[in-house]
């Protein structure tokens, strides 16, 4: 072997290393030991980054508010560690997952905002006896019957319906009669699932469907959609949207100057992109959302001192998520997954975050879906949505076709 | 003549030994034990690939179809008739060898980079299909596997290591089929269409026929390996299953940077790149968004450039010059075996 090449030999040895280094990676050690460690999965990269990053900051804020106030007192003021994982894809959520329980040993996981990258994830959870506390909204989450699986927010079919009957509610307000509406939605599980909830509810106050399309979430030409709902005759518009298709059909909308009221499905509806890509084109144009800023402006406050940005939902839900992480933790007087789930099961929190999910609480039903949160309609007033319906949740009157409703 | 143990094949060995006996020596729940059978199933995939893909240089950017067929034959088989997905992982080998053979009519006449679009808009019909048809496949929502403890006769284990001993076996089922027919009559005339097609044909070789055969063995294993996926992750969905970066590519790019049409090529190339991907992700994912993907990206390309034939090309050359030599009657056929 005396000739053997040496790019070869270089080759082996560059090959050993490396796998060498990979090896040593997986050993190093996890944590401090008085830490209690959160795990926090979000898609941090890919098509849903914007969403994931500002859920990451809503953790991040409450975890350093928690641990700027003493950390968890009932362990001896342990402060909260998070350890955060990008999750584009669902193909990636399980193995993550595994690593923040096997590498990380967390006590919990916080996260996930795209609902598919949650189901995923939960599989895993569930099976490792990990709580996992989420905003993902899809119906199936907490429609399995697991035990460590926590929803913060409503379900998505309560925010279909929710869409339709905010605004069917706040047009009656303004004295004007819906008979003909359109949905047009995107059609991955996000979209689809809420599309039905509107259906549903449209079906069920007797309003015609004059157009229910779905559409690829990466259109790039949304012209035969508004064509199509000029044609319509609708009254109303629907959207269902994640951001760049939220921004196309807007745009359209207005440059086209079709001026029927449009009430956005959340995701790119109520982020500061939206402002960003439309600028006044966003004025008034409604949506529903899980939670609004203006229910807790002192905390919506520090979120905007930090990071320069207004708190969208995704982020206070997820700030909320993990104060009840915390909570539970603080009432377990332990870090074991297994007590800090069952404090989970039994919390009822009202205070911090929590104040920002409208119902004002945290308390999981036998399902773990947060049985007292209610989805609220927000509109944009110049740099911010603000809360608009249902009255008992309003903090301003909400605008229709130019005027106050009163 | 050949020799039975050739340094190869003891390396090769050596590899199945080592990989067998993993999970006795590390933490049997752990990440790492998870990693190293994701290593081995993309290996498993990137093999089934290289069937069609390196003996025969028919690049797919397709096979996450088979792949996702597989997934969803003993998914349903399972959640709707209580089907053993033992048995749905066969039945998902036969679908996706059905629709890789009706596939087959049309793409075989297309070359180079219109066959390689014709299979990824297959994968991406397929991807549409599960998307809409709610009321078979459950639709964008996706499905799960139902968590029900141990039990080995539906493939259901609460440990890591028995699916990885599973994905192990099944790993080297296909290598063992690779090399079956690497070395028989339908490698030669594989490789014969690889050189030249139109040759081939002069030469008597039905070319169509034999790819036609090819592709149905590779879409059968990687359906496999998508039962196989599902029950191992639990969960999947239309987007990630039939996804074109996440399946469809990645199986490609494993044997492509592990060495095309080679036996060693997918398994080294999974042992490369996954464990790369998974540090990337755990060190990098938390400090920036999108920074893992991106060096990622950066180690990938750098290792295109410094060894385009693969890492199977740093394997002896003098070896494979000498029997070159030997064989005076096709060097390249030769050089393709060398490894």
């Amino acid at each position: 072997m005396m000739s053997a090449p040496l790019d070869r030999r270089r080759a082996v040895g560059v090959m050993l290393a490396a796998g060498a280094a990979v090896f040593a990676s997986f050993l190093q050690p996890a944590h401090a030991a008085d830490d209690v460690v959160v795990g926090v999965i979000q898609p941090l990269s890919g098509p849903n980054a914007q969403f994931g990053i500002g859920a990451q900051r809503g953790t991040e804020l409450a975890a350093e508010m928690i641990n700027a106030a003493g950390g968890i007192k009932s362990l001896g003021g342990a402060k909260i560690k998070l350890v955060a994982a990008d999750v584009p894809t669902p193909n990636t959520a399980a193995a993550t997952t595994q690593r923040l329980i096997s590498q990380n040993g967390v006590s919990a996981v916080v996260g996930a905002f795209v609902s598919s990258t949650t189901l995923a994830a939960s599989e895993v959870t569930e099976r490792a006896g990990i709580p996992l506390v989420t905003f993902a909204f899809a119906d199936q989450i907490t429609g399995r019957g697991y035990q460590y699986v926590f929803q913060v927010s409503p379900k998505g079919t309560v925010f279909g319906a929710a869409q339709f009957d905010y605004a069917t509610g706040i047009a009656k307000a303004a004295g004007e009669k819906i008979d003909k509406i359109a949905i047009l939605y995107e059609d991955t599980a996000y979209g689809t699932a809420q599309a039905k909830g509107l259906r549903d509810a449209a079906k069920k106050a007797g309003v015609e469907i004059v157009l229910d399309e779905a559409y690829p979430l990466g259109i790039t030409d949304v012209s035969p959609l508004v064509n199509k709902l000029r044609a319509s005759g609708a009254q109303m518009a629907f959207p269902v949207s994640y951001l760049n298709d939220s921004l196309l059909i807007i745009r359209a909308l207005r440059q086209q100057q079709i001026d029927i009221p449009v009430i956005g499905g959340a995701a790119g509806y109520i982020i500061p992109d939206f402002k960003k890509g439309l600028g006044d084109y966003a004025e008034g144009v409604l949506s529903v959302a899980a939670a609004s800023g203006d229910l807790i402006p002192d905390l919506a406050a520090k979120y905007k001192e930090k990071y320069g940005a207004f708190i969208t939902h995704e982020a206070l839900i997820h700030a909320a998520a993990l104060d009840a992480v915390a909570q539970a933790m603080e009432k377990a007087k332990s870090s074991d997954p297994q007590k800090v789930r069952d404090a989970l099961a039994s919390l009822d929190y009202c205070a911090g975050f929590a104040r920002g999910v409208p119902g004002g609480c945290i308390k999981f039903d036998a399902n773990g879906l947060n049985a007292s949160a209610f989805p609220v309609m927000v509109q944009w007033r110049g740099e911010e949505p603000v809360t608009v319906y249902p009255p008992k949740a309003a903090k301003q009157v909400p605008i229709w076709r130019g005027k106050p409703v009163n | 003549m050949r020799q039975l143990f050739s340094p190869g094949r003891v390396v090769l060995l050596l590899f199945f030994v080592a990989a067998a006996v993993l999970p006795l020596v590390v933490d049997p729940r752990g990440h790492l034990l998870r990693v190293a059978a994701m290593v081995l199933l993309f290996a498993a995939m990137a093999q089934s690939w290289n069937i069609v893909g390196g003996l025969a240089n028919q690049i797919s950017l397709g096979h996450a179809a088979f792949f996702g067929l597989g997934a969803y034959t003993s998914t349903l088989l399972f959640l709707k008739l209580g089907v053993s997905p033992w048995i749905g992982m066969f039945a998902g080998a036969v679908v996706a060898g059905v629709a890789a053979a009706l596939l087959s009519i049309p793409t075989f006449r297309l070359k180079g980079h219109y066959f390689a679009l014709a299979t990824l808009a297959f994968a991406e019909v397929m991807r549409v299909i599960a998307n809409s048809w709610a009321g078979l496949t459950g639709g964008p929502v996706g499905l799960s596997i139902p968590f029900m403890g141990t039990q080995p006769a539906y493939f259901a284990f609460r440990a890591v290591s028995s699916y990885y001993w599973a994905i192990l076996g099944l790993l080297v089922f296909v290598c063992i089929v690779f090399q079956l027919l690497a070395r028989g009559a339908i490698g030669y005339r594989l490789r014969a269409v690889r050189e030249n097609e139109n040759a081939a044909e002069v030469a008597g070789v039905d070319t169509f026929r034999v790819k036609l055969t090819a592709s149905i063995i590779s879409a059968g294993l990687t359906a496999m390996c998508g039962t196989v996926f599902a029950q191992f992750t639990f969960f999947f969905d239309p987007d990630s299953i039939f996804s074109l970066a996440g399946i469809s590519v990645r199986m490609a790019m494993i044997a492509i940077v592990g060495g095309l049409g080679t036996l060693g090529g997918p398994i080294i190339g999974a042992l490369f790149l996954i464990p790369l991907e998974e540090v990337a992700n755990a060190y990098l994912s938390s400090k920036a968004a999108g920074l893992s993907q991106l060096v990622f990206g950066l180690i990938l390309i750098a290792a295109i450039l410094i060894q385009p034939r693969g890492i199977m090309a740093f394997w002896p050359k003098k070896r494979r010059a000498a029997r070159a030599a030997r064989s005076s009657v096709a060097p390249a056929q030769a050089a393709a075996k060398g490894a």
